[in-house]
């Protein structure tokens, strides 16, 4: 179990008639960065809550860093960082004392490392936070999630509110923690938001886990468009038959075809030709991913 | 220096609220304290004796002829108490329901902060601040003492009842912070400490006038806090003790609670 930095076994939580969780298994690995994937209400933010003590669970066994999250205590709470999905915190103070108060409730952290978070999430700490926008808000969130480098953190949709930018800039976090052996495990509602930094993704639904993937090989198995330029027009027939090629269309000398699984065939084709130019789009992970948030899926999938 | 940890933080956030209330009580206090020269007056004095006994004692007016009964019964015997009835049901309402209905509370405890340390930690502070009430209200009484005309008053009899009125608002401190600390819900502990205090006011000057009802004051905080005359006998025995004991035995359920039970976000 060592080698685990998160596990659950039939993790079940109630809440009074509600479910929350029904028969939780999951594993997380030390040192990867794993997406914790649903659809609202599916129970993301209730496990995250159990994983940090927050909540009890109503049965089932929970192992965070080797401990257990009650017993572990504030040891244990020592080692992580948390992002809530609903980060709220006192207004009436600044980002520089928050974080200040926070730090010291971790046993200080270098002032050089708050300043330097903050300058890279452009974020100004001088600021009283109620005055804040959302998105400034949650970057407070991120850099005390942040800030004392621990070596598990637990984020709850981290990105939500940032733009675009910042997004990046979040990714190369998550990136840099990673390569620092860090251990990240996060929620979101959309795969795009995680395929960039996530080793893995596990699927949840009412509660319970569909499935768990390794981003590398769903992006194998993704369907992607692709579009070949030739120095001449190509005859079509060439192409439509090839294994793992689909709708293709032949426009003059341009080819335009969606690509199941592995391009080998389809290039070997298209080296017959001279190729000017070739376009592959960024697999979209998202479709595979809507099919398991239907309920007729889900059913397929557990049974 | 202020956010070391969640006692002093607690403090610091408080302190333009508590500058608030320490002027206003030492204010009404001294007020009622500067009358005691013209409630002296032979006129005063006939027409406080027309009042029927009853209605001068539910207002805790017992004796309104020496300045230690003044006192007593105006300045410490209903504004004064009524005001530390509500700062402390607020501040213990605070500590723990109105950090977890606003929804900070959760940052806090996924930080390495236990929950017992934290609820000590918040009662310590609402019980520093209630001393910081009491202390400047008991200043401004002995500074007083001269120009108002009740020497009389000893600076013990005063530290005395100063002690008792802490002991009281921390009573109600302790009563709202474990009801919120149980139940993590703000109107609710404000609806069961204010029932509470209501009750505790007519058990003690109110309900004892009905015959076979006298031990109803037995049972109630205002009583534990005023009983015995602690300006002019000094500090009491049983009412503080009960008071300890009865705080106590809520910080302790209340905090017990807490640990068991589901934060809400
Ligand atoms: N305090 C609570 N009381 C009652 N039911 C709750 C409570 N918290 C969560 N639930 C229920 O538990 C289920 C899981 O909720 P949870 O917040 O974990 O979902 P989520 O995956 O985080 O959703 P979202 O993407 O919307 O944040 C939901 O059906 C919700 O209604
Ligand atoms: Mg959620």
């Amino acid at each position: 179990m060592a080698d685990l930095a998160i596990s659950t076994e039939k993790l079940v939580k109630t809440y009074g008639r509600n479910r929350g969780l029904a028969g939780l298994d999951l594993a997380v690995d030390t040192g990867e960065v794993y997406g914790f994937l649903g659809p609202n209400g599916a129970g993301k933010s209730t496990t995250i809550r159990l994983l940090l003590d927050l909540i009890r669970p109503t049965s089932g066994r929970v192992t965070v860093l080797g401990a257990d999250p009650r017993r572990g205590g504030v040891a244990l709470r020592r080692r992580i960082g948390y992002l809530a999905g609903d980060f709220v915190v006192d207004g009436r103070q600044t980002g520089q004392e928050l974080l200040g108060y926070l730090a010291n409730l971790r046993g200080g952290v270098p002032r050089r490392r708050i300043a330097e978070l903050a300058d890279r999430l452009d974020l100004d700490l001088s600021r009283k936070i109620k005055g804040l926008s959302k998105g400034n808000r949650q970057k407070i969130g991120v850099v005390q999630a942040f800030m004392h480098s621990p070596e598990l953190l637990i984020l709850d949709e981290p990105t939500s509110g940032l733009d675009p930018f910042l997004q990046q800039q979040f990714v190369a976090m998550v990136r840099a923690a990673r390569a620092a052996g860090q251990t990240v495990f996060m929620s979101s509602h959309v795969m795009s938001e995680v395929q960039q930094t996530a080793d893995r993704v596990g699927i949840i639904r009412d509660g319970r886990l569909l499935t768990v993937e390794r981003v590398e090989e769903l992006r194998e198995r993704a369907v992607r468009r692709v579009e070949i330029h030739f120095a001449e027009p190509v005859p079509l027939a060439e192409f439509s038959a090839l294994p793992g090629v689909s709708d293709a269309t032949v426009d003059g000398s341009t080819l335009r075809c969606r690509l199941d699984g592995r391009a080998d065939a389809l290039v070997k084709a298209a080296a017959r030709h001279t190729v000017v130019g070739l376009l592959s789009e960024e697999p979209d992970l998202e479709e595979l991913f809507f099919s398991y948030y239907s309920t007729g899926e889900a059913d397929r999938v557990s049974a | 220096m202020f956010l070391r940890n969640p006692f002093t933080k607690a403090l610091f956030d408080a302190r333009r609220s508590l500058l608030g209330w320490a002027l206003a009580v030492t204010a009404v206090g001294s007020m009622y304290a500067a009358f005691w020269p013209s409630v002296q007056s032979p006129e005063m004095q006939q027409a406080l004796a027309a009042y029927p006994k009853g209605v001068l004692e539910a207002f805790n007016y017992d004796d309104l002829t020496s300045a230690a009964g003044y006192l007593g019964s105006s300045v410490y015997g209903l504004l004064v108490p009524l005001l530390i009835v509500v700062f402390s049901v607020g501040a213990g309402t605070r500590a723990i329901a109105g950090d977890e209905e606003a929804g900070t509370l959760d940052l806090l405890l996924a930080h390495p902060v236990g929950r017992v340390r934290l609820a000590v930690q918040r009662y310590a502070a609402l019980l520093v601040a209630l001393a910081v009430i009491v202390t400047l209200l008991c200043l401004a009484m002995l500074a007083l003492r001269g120009p108002a005309q009740f020497d009389g008053v000893t600076a013990g009899e005063l530290a005395a009842i100063t002690l008792q009125l802490l002991l009281f608002g921390g009573f109600f401190g302790a009563l709202a912070f474990a009801v919120g600390a149980a139940t993590g819900r703000k109107g609710l502990t404000l609806g069961i400490s204010a029932g509470v205090a209501v009750l505790a006011y007519l058990a003690n000057g109110v309900i004892p006038q009905v015959d076979g009802l006298a031990w109803a004051r037995e049972v109630s905080p205002f009583h534990w806090y005023l009983g015995g005359d602690p300006l002019v006998n000094g500090v009491q025995l049983a009412g503080p003790l009960l008071l300890i004991a009865t705080t106590s035995a809520l910080l302790a359920t209340g905090t017990w609670a807490l640990t068991r039970r589901d934060v809400a976000t």
